[in-house]
């Protein structure tokens, strides 16, 4: 469990960091918290020749509200998600997922873009991004920045639509308004494991009905993905029970996860369904406290 | 005074705190990984990535012309006779381990090279392009494939890769089932551990060309072992070899055997007249070293209608791994389970079948309650199936069948004789201090609400001091186990107590300076005691199986005695009074009734070297003893209650509380014995709910990180609460039991019946462990496929 010899910068500002990416050419990587990267190149199953390290980068670390939403600087440590107000008052479920990720020495490293670069397919903040429907700013030197919507950040299994020559600098996650409310729901083995299955879903109420809805699920795909048969099922329809349970069923039927040595296929397709039914029914309640 | 009695002064029994913890709080305790020579050399093991394979070829070319590498061997350039275990139980077939593979690799993970660099990321580099070409055999991943007709063999010489099959039959097992009024019967796949210290193996060696001294530092718990069995298989002098065991965080009976890592180190020491470290790291820890407990049990029971049980018949099945694995061998695991399957209770009708396979995996070595833990929980799940079939209060139906405390001693069927004991008393006060009454209602109560609680009673008994009769009774041949221990009164009055035993964490140098203390009457802080280095110990098996404080205990106590009376006698003398009468308290000698007339223990010592005229004729005046104990078999007890509370949509079982009594007999430090009995059943909670190495099909292990690899975490575990009872042994020194292991055995099973109590509603099926989430969704239907 020793990585392989690489070399090694440390820029002061983004303008520095993307010129030594841009220079390094395929073989770099980016390093935010290490907590995902260094294990893998101490089992080496990473072996970059580059390791562009950005903890030295200080504008990169901001939470601020923008654009009716939350902006939040890659190098944002997990940990300041559940600490920061203006996180609970904007995007309450971020603040409440970030708490699920591992431990608070991994969160207390681990960054905020690192987590949405790394696209763990049962991780916790890239659900939340598609769930809220946010996106991110990536950057390069050759071409600038872009916009990468939610929908279209996480590619498969740890890939994502960031280019090698690209950093990601900024989330965005639109602020949660109205008769709208939110519910987290995740089963892990053991406190701070990756999750065996997550749910995160998002109702708005017109009246006593649903206006829209949002359902996203992580652990039951190569990326963490929107359960739509199900949003549609219980749009126009009367929050219950009973139509969670529909809804829960529904989602069971979309779905055909991988099973691995934590849990099979069959195990996250019903756990999927038991948790969205748990979400919706504590959204929709989130909802009409709110309304 | 017999010497079955220790003095007790204020030490023995007491809360002190560890003297060992300042170093391991502050940093500065040095473990194998702290210690660096000069000249170091690092090596980097290559390991098999298949189960099963035959080496065709080796080219180490590539590494060796690398920067800083200065040597990369094979298992053919290694001269080392292999591995073999110790055990002399008839029909017990050898398969010997060469430490490095020559021809053949039996599980993934097992060492073809051994690459040796000036750091260890060079020697990873290096070893990484050390090129093998295999050809790949069939892999058997269960005792049931290799036990197959038609299967592949591991050692083609042994026509079989059933490495050991026996038969016993004690009572009239065969009456007593046909004369049963009910009978039943259960499966269990017991899951593959491992023991996972802290500190993962490491070995550092030196040879001194001109001495012709060779030391080995290795995280070991049986430096002795290690000696002569390093001396046996390098075929190098005994008297010029050095075993030393450092600081070891945790071993928990991984490290007792000798690795074949430790005696490639050794070699490449010998080899290079460099030093050479090799520290494993946590993938190499979760791969190649041993493995534990993984068995396949069937447990049969007669019982009448009134809850007697008549008897239980068994067949335990040992997944060995690759080799019947050196020292202990592949009987550490299922021998262990069918002999103590009666365990508490009053059954005298019992045969049991032991058989030990060979399989593709790591081997199995000794863990924490070694075979106890899978043959203790699948008997305690049948007896609560047992308990529901009847009608009958677990509890109840359990106390029902014990040996009461006017049966002691009480002979099992097997051979063990228990001294003495609380097997019902330790029950009533487990179940008091958890509540059971106001337990059952509260579940009641949470089930109307959805919300599913249950309760796990789980007693047992424990052979501990293993000694030579213990090993006898256990294992059925006189694995002549003892220890020994030197006490030596400096002349300036203080104490060096050297032991043969060494400590992995459990507080040695704390326990037994308390036993020291009281019966020389000084202070701990006058007391030093040293370990784990052939040098400055006596011979010794070391520390394993709950033994420690019966036999280091009994020998440091025995030692201290006959120094004591040494020092007595020397005052005699001095002080011109019978030896008799006088006494030692808080370092000061004298007369009984008059503390006034007396002089301090550094001046009777002072004399006692220098002054001639204090030796008596006939009498040794060394204030030096050394004792040898091979004690008498005893067994502590005790019982484990646990809570869980199942989610039964999503399988996720979280244990909410835990009551634990423990009896060692006498207690020599609650406070050490507490945090053995926590740490215990924190690894059985683990081996309940988490732990599992898992195998693909093909052999590969899956759970080679702690990513996958779960242990229990403290928020898996909850607080738990200690209670004693003190049941001295009257058989050994000072009425020590021993403990330890109890906490593993009895925890699992603990466990797991409360999750089954918890489930009861939805009729759980249960065959293997761990209880994961999928397997409780399982096991109630609400997934299937
Ligand atoms: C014990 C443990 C438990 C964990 N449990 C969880 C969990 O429950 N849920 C969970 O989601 N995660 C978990 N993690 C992973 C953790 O959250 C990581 O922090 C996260 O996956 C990666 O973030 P990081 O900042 O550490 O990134 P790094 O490890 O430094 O990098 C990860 C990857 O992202 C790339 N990258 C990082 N930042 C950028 C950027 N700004 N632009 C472009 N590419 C970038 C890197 O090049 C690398 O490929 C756990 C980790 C550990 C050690």
């Amino acid at each position: 469990m020793k990585p392989s010899p690489f070399e090694y910068s440390a820029p002061a500002s983004l303008e520095e960091a993307l010129e030594v990416l841009a220079e390094a050419g395929s073989g770099a990587k980016v390093l935010a918290g290490g907590q995902s990267l260094v294990p893998l190149m101490n089992l080496r199953l990473a072996a970059p020749e580059h390791l562009v390290d950005l903890n030295g980068v200080g504008s990169l670390s901001e939470i601020r509200a923008d654009d009716g939403g939350l902006a939040i600087g890659a190098m944002a440590r997990q940990s300041t998600l559940e600490r920061s107000t203006l996180v609970e008052e904007l995007v309450p479920a971020l603040a409440h997922a970030a708490s699920h990720i591992g431990h608070f020495q991994v969160r207390n490293r681990g960054t905020v873009g690192g987590s949405l670069a790394h696209a763990d397919p049962t991780a916790e903040l890239p659900m939340i991004l598609l769930a809220a429907g946010g996106r991110v700013t990536v950057q390069s030197k050759a071409r600038g920045a872009r916009a990468v919507e939610a929908n279209d950040l996480v590619r498969g299994y740890f890939t994502t639509a960031i280019e090698p020559d690209e950093i990601l600098t900024e989330a965005w996650f639109p602020r949660l308004e109205g008769a709208a409310g939110w519910s987290f729901q995740e089963v892990a083995r053991r406190h701070g494991d990756f999750a065996l299955v997550a749910a995160a879903t998002v109702v708005r109420l017109d009246g006593d009905t649903v206006a829209d809805a949002v359902i996203a699920l992580a652990g039951v795909a190569d990326r963490p993905v929107r359960a739509a048969a199900a949003e549609e099922l219980i749009t126009g329809e009367a929050p219950s029970a009973a139509l969670a349970e529909h809804a829960a069923d529904a989602v069971r039927g979309e779905l055909s996860p991988t099973g691995d040595v934590h849990a099979s296929s069959e195990y996250r397709r019903e756990v999927a369904g038991v948790l969205v039914g748990r979400a919706l029914s504590e959204a929709a309640q989130r909802a009409q406290a709110g309304s | 005074m017999s010497e079955l009695t220790i003095p007790r002064g204020k030490h023995v029994g007491a809360r002190v705190n560890r003297v060992e913890d300042p170093a391991l709080l502050a940093g500065e305790a040095k473990f194998v990984c702290d210690l660096t020579l000069p000249r170091m050399l690092h090596a980097a093991f290559v390991r098999s990535p298949y189960a099963h394979a035959r080496i065709t070829s080796i080219d180490t070319s590539d590494a060796l012309a690398m920067p800083g590498i200065e040597a990369v061997l094979t298992g053919s350039d290694i001269t080392a006779y292999p591995l073999s275990d110790l055990v002399a139980l008839e029909g017990l077939q050898k398969t010997p381990q060469p430490v490095v593979a020559t021809d053949r690799v039996r599980f993934v993970g097992e060492a073809v090279a051994v690459v040796v660099a000036r750091d260890p990321y060079v020697a990873e580099d290096a070893a990484a392009r050390v090129e093998v070409d295999y050809e790949e055999l069939p892999a058997m991943t269960s005792v049931e494939a290799a036990m197959g007709d038609d299967a592949p063999l591991l050692f083609d010489d042994l026509g079989s890769n059933v490495v050991f099959q026996t038969t016993r039959t004690f009572g009239d097992p065969d009456v007593a089932f046909a004369s049963a009024d009910r009978t039943y019967r259960r499966r269990m796949r017991g899951n593959r551990f491992v023991a996972a210290p802290m500190e993962t193996r490491g070995v550092l060696a030196d040879f001194e060309r001109a001495s012709g001294k060779l030391t080995v530092w290795s995280s070991n718990q049986m430096p002795d072992l290690l000696r002569v069995t390093l001396s046996a298989v390098l075929q190098f002098p005994a008297q010029k070899l050095r075993a030393v065991a450092p600081h070891v965080g945790g071993g928990f009976g991984q490290k007792m055997t000798t690795h074949p890592e430790e005696v490639v180190v050794a070699y490449l020491a010998l080899q290079l007249g460099r030093p050479v470290r090799w520290i494993e790291d946590r993938r190499e820890n979760l791969l190649a070293a041993a493995h534990a407990k993984e068995q396949v049990i069937e447990l049969e029971a007669a019982v009448k209608d009134d809850g007697t049980i008549l008897a239980f018949r068994s067949r335990c099945v040992g997944d060995a791994g690759g080799y019947s694995f050196n020292q202990a061998s592949a009987l550490i695991e299922p021998w262990y389970s069918a002999t103590l399957m009666p365990g508490v209770y009053k059954v005298q009708n019992y045969e049991f079948e032991v058989l030990a396979v060979l399989t593709n995996k790591t081997p199995i070595g000794p863990y924490r309650g070694v075979g106890w833990t899978p043959g203790h929980t699948i008997r305690e799940m049948l007896l609560d199936e047992i308990a529901s079939d009847l009608g009958l209060d677990p509890a109840e139906f359990r106390q029902r069948n014990m040996v009461t405390a006017g049966e002691f001693p009480y002979k099992a069927c097997v051979g063990q004789v228990y001294d003495s004991g609380s097997f019902i008393e330790s029950v009533d006060k487990a179940l008091e201090m958890i509540g059971y009454e106001e337990f059952r209602a509260e579940q009641e109560s949470a089930r109307a609400r959805g919300c599913h609680l249950g309760i796990g009673i789980s007693p047992y008994v424990e052979p501990t001091g293993f000694g030579s009769e213990a090993a006898q009774q256990q294992a059925e041949f006189p694995f002549p186990s003892h220890d020994n221990a030197t006490v030596t009164v400096d002349p300036t009055g203080k104490v060096t107590v050297a032991l043969s035993v060494t400590t992995q964490g459990q507080g040695h140098k704390t326990t037994f300076a308390q036993i020291a203390a009281d019966t020389l009457g000084v202070e701990l802080e006058d007391i030093a005691v040293v370990q784990g280095d052939t040098d400055t110990s006596p011979f010794g098996m070391g520390t394993y199986a709950s033994r420690a404080a019966v036999i280091a205990g009994g020998s440091v106590a025995l030692a201290a005695g006959e120094v004591r009376q040494k020092i007595l006698d020397a005052a005699g003398v001095l002080l011109e009074i019978a030896a008799d009468d006088l006494t030692i308290e808080s370092s000061r000698v004298s007369v009984k009734g008059s503390p006034g007339r007396g002089m301090s223990l550094g001046d009777v010592a002072m004399a006692a070297y220098w002054a001639p005229t204090t030796r008596q004729e006939g009498k040794d005046p060394f204030l030096s003893a050394t004792r040898f104990y091979d004690p008498k078999a005893t067994y502590g007890n005790g019982c484990i209650v646990a809570v869980v509370e199942v989610d039964v949509e999503t399988g996720h079982a979280q244990v909410k509380r835990l009551a634990v009594v423990e009896d060692c007999g006498t207690v020599l430090n609650p406070m050490i014995v507490e945090g053995q009995v926590r740490g215990a059943i924190a690894q059985g909670i683990g081996g309940a709910l988490y732990e599992s190495i898992v195998y693909s099909e093909t052999g590969q292990p899956l759970t080679t990180t702690y990513l996958d690899y779960l242990l229990p975490t403290s928020t898996e575990v909850p607080s738990i609460e200690v209670g004693h009872l003190e049941s001295p042994s009257p058989l050994t020194v000072g009425g020590i039991k021993g403990m330890g292991e109890s906490g593993l055995i009895a925890a699992q099973g603990a466990v797991v019946s409360a999750v089954i109590d918890a489930l009861d509603p939805f009729d759980p099926e249960i065959e293997e462990l761990p209880l994961s989430p999928d397997r409780v969704l399982r096991s109630i239907g609400r997934i299937s496929g």
